[in-house]
């Protein structure tokens, strides 16, 4: 009886402590997302209400039927869609590498990929300008794509190795066995074993891009512009759009939490299981 | 199917490290050879190198009469079943079965009809369509050895392929493979640090210690005729009895027991003939120990029993000899419970010792082995 009790105060405990970590993530977006459901009257009134006394879609109509956002949509998606392509083409050949055939230098080669990370994206910013300047690249998608690239290869890099590492070596030496050269070992079979792997580190290598705004902001003025740059925008000198601005926070935020639906169960499982002893 | 040949083979690391010192022996066609050793002796090393996934460092090669020190792993014809099974987690078992037929490109017929062939051996056919994550291990164990033999290899090399198997089930598996390869008589490697499975399995047993082949013979002349202390004490379980002696005549002292050799033991140890004070190493073996009040001998030893493992059918009487204990060499060697210097006698469950008694021990002097203390190396 008195285990029991004593069990359920520290149940409510861990539940209660569970609760207050999870609202710390989810209030801001609720707070966001209820914002972009009120009428516009009502988005900065004295003080503020959590939840909109009308339910109003206004704000997602204005920012829609405008020019801007569609279009840096559409620079986003593109952006950030062969951002992951590229950095998934240099990442994962390259982690194979480095983690399957270990050498010094590999090690070196994964430890100046960190390096990198630990670089300020607005100190690299300025060379980053320079260069795509000189190459002709600035305000365009391929330059945007470079950049970003840079910013999101060491993460694929990274999180690729870790996958590799965790991938039993029997597997290519199996498959070596079994009639391949080296090359179809790694795309007949270790490539397809890394699905899960690889759909992580795309779906991060996504997101980088897609929430990247630095360099964006540096990098690109009108053709190029990208959707945080114009939500961004929305707060200017003629005032703070502020209901439109987190409509439009809204909409930008949607696919990210799609593709994560989406690929859950590669996320969660990976596909290794079985390969070994299990 | 074909014989290998391995001539001075070497590998050495870039780190330097020697891991193997010229092996050197042949394995005919058709034959089950099984190479045995503690952790690190290189017996993996070895197999790897004869499949193609390490470098020779020298040495030659030969798989049938083809020198394929430099020939890629998918075209020497040989089939390699790895102690975790490697199977393909996202392919289904007949998939698995058939990736080396289709990377041979053989057309679909006779992929299908291989496959079905290899399945029925292996009773694998109601699992066909399963991935391996949702198979036991002893089935994934026959699915790893249907991709090996679908293919009809030249060779067989098998990497501790029944580690992963419980006591039972690996009791199973042993006499499956070792029927299998009779059957389909392909020469086969196969790499174990058991030496049970070495003994139960090969024709030949290869046994290895750092990187040297220490001996290469059939299980029983290994178990008979060890050319070594370390293979004398290796081979059989629980481990040959080694102490100093030394020989004087036909009087064997150990410690502070003496007794006669048999006129037999010089018969074909002759070298030992008109020993005077000779040192040596000599070796029993514990089922040749048994309990003098049930069995007399004119050999007889005496020695304080410390402890008494009564498994039922025999009993494992462990003594305390006073002579100096030698060690084999053995790193894997687990240390007996009590002193790890302590013989280990076999005596029939009769027996009536117990721990703390001072037991007189009959035993078998015809059986005896000696080595040279200095070379360690068998005196014949």
């Amino acid at each position: 009886m008195h285990k029991a009790r004593h069990l359920n105060v520290s149940g409510i405990l861990i539940n209660g402590a569970a609760l207050v970590l999870v609202l710390s993530y989810a209030l801001p977006y609720m707070y966001l997302l209820m914002t972009s459901i009120k009428p516009a009257a009502d988005v900065q009134q004295i003080p503020p209400s959590f939840f909109p006394a009308v339910l109003s879609f206004e704000n997602f109509r204005e920012v829609l039927r405008s020019s801007t956002l569609p279009k840096a949509f559409v620079n986003s998606l593109t952006v950030a869609v062969l951002t992951t392509a590229l950095s998934l083409a240099v990442a994962v050949p390259a982690a194979y590498v480095a983690t399957q055939y270990r050498r010094r230098i590999t090690t070196l080669f994964l430890l100046f990929a960190l390096v990198t990370r630990m670089v300020p994206s607005v100190s690299l910013g300025v060379p980053l300008f320079q260069l795509l300047k000189s190459l002709g690249l600035l305000d365009t998608v391929p330059g945007l794509v470079l950049a970003h690239t840079s910013a999101a290869v060491p993460l694929a890099l990274l999180l690729m190795s870790a996958f590799f590492e965790g991938m039993p070596r029997e597997l290519e030496e199996a498959a070596r066995m079994d009639g391949c050269t080296r090359f179809q070992a790694f795309r007949k079979i270790v490539l397809p074993v890394m699905t899960g792997g690889i759909a992580v580190t795309a779906l991060f290598t996504f997101i980088t891009s897609w929430n990247e705004f630095l360099y964006a902001l540096l990098l690109t003025s009108e053709a190029t512009k990208t959707a945080p740059i114009v939500i961004a925008e929305y707060n200017s000198v003629y005032g703070l759009a502020w209901g439109a601005m987190t409509a439009a926070a809204v909409l930008y935020s949607l696919p990210v939490i799609v593709v994560t639906l989406a690929l859950q169960k590669q996320i969660v499982g990976g596909l290794t299981f079985g390969a070994v002893k299990g | 199917m074909a014989g290998i040949e391995l001539r001075n083979i070497n590998k050495v690391y870039g780190n330097r490290f020697h891991a193997l010192h010229d092996l050197n022996f042949d394995i005919r066609d058709g034959e089950f050879m099984v190479f045995v050793g503690p952790s690190g002796c290189g017996k993996s090393t070895a197999l790897r190198m004869i499949a193609g996934l390490e470098s020779i460092s020298s040495g030659e090669l030969r798989i049938g009469d083809r020198v394929v020190n430099h020939i890629d792993p998918k075209d020497r014809d040989i089939a390699m079943v790895f102690q975790s099974y490697a199977l393909y987690p996202h392919k289904t078992v007949r998939e698995n079965i058939a990736f080396p037929l289709q990377m041979a490109r053989l057309p679909t017929t006779e992929i299908d009809s291989r496959v079905n062939e290899a399945a029925r051996i292996l009773e694998l056919t109601a699992l066909l369509d399963r991935k391996p994550a949702l198979l036991s291990g002893g089935q994934r164990q026959r699915v790893a050895m249907g991709r090996a033999i679908v293919r009809k290899p030249a060779a067989f090399l098998m990497d501790e392929p029944l580690s992963n198997l419980d006591a039972k089930l690996r009791v199973q598996m042993r006499g499956e493979i070792a029927s299998l390869q009779r059957k389909l008589n392909v020469t086969t490697i196969y790499v174990t640090h058991d030496q049970v499975e070495a003994m139960t399995m090969g024709d030949r047993v290869a046994v290895m210690k750092g990187g040297v082949l220490q001996q290469v013979d059939t299980p029983q002349n290994l178990y008979n005729r060890p050319e070594n202390v370390f293979v004398a004490a290796f081979i059989g379980s629980p481990s040959m009895n080694l102490y100093e002696a030394v020989l004087n005549g036909r009087t064997l002292t150990l410690g502070s027991n003496s007794f006669e050799i048999p006129d037999r033991v010089f018969e074909y140890r002759p070298s030992l003939n008109g020993a005077s004070n000779r040192q040596v190493i000599v070796g029993f073996r514990p089922e040749h120990m048994n309990d003098a009040a049930i069995r007399p001998s004119s050999a007889e030893i005496s020695a304080p029993v410390t402890l008494v493992e009564a498994l039922g059918s025999e009993s494992l009487v462990h003594l305390n000899i006073d002579a100096a204990w030698v060690d084999a060499g053995d790193p894997d060697a687990v240390a007996d419970i009590g002193d790890e210097r302590a013989a280990v006698a076999r005596f029939s469950p009769k027996s009536t010792v117990r721990a703390g008694d001072i037991a007189r021990i009959a035993v078998d002097a015809e059986e005896l082995h000696f080595f040279e203390p200095d070379t360690r190396t068998s005196i014949w």
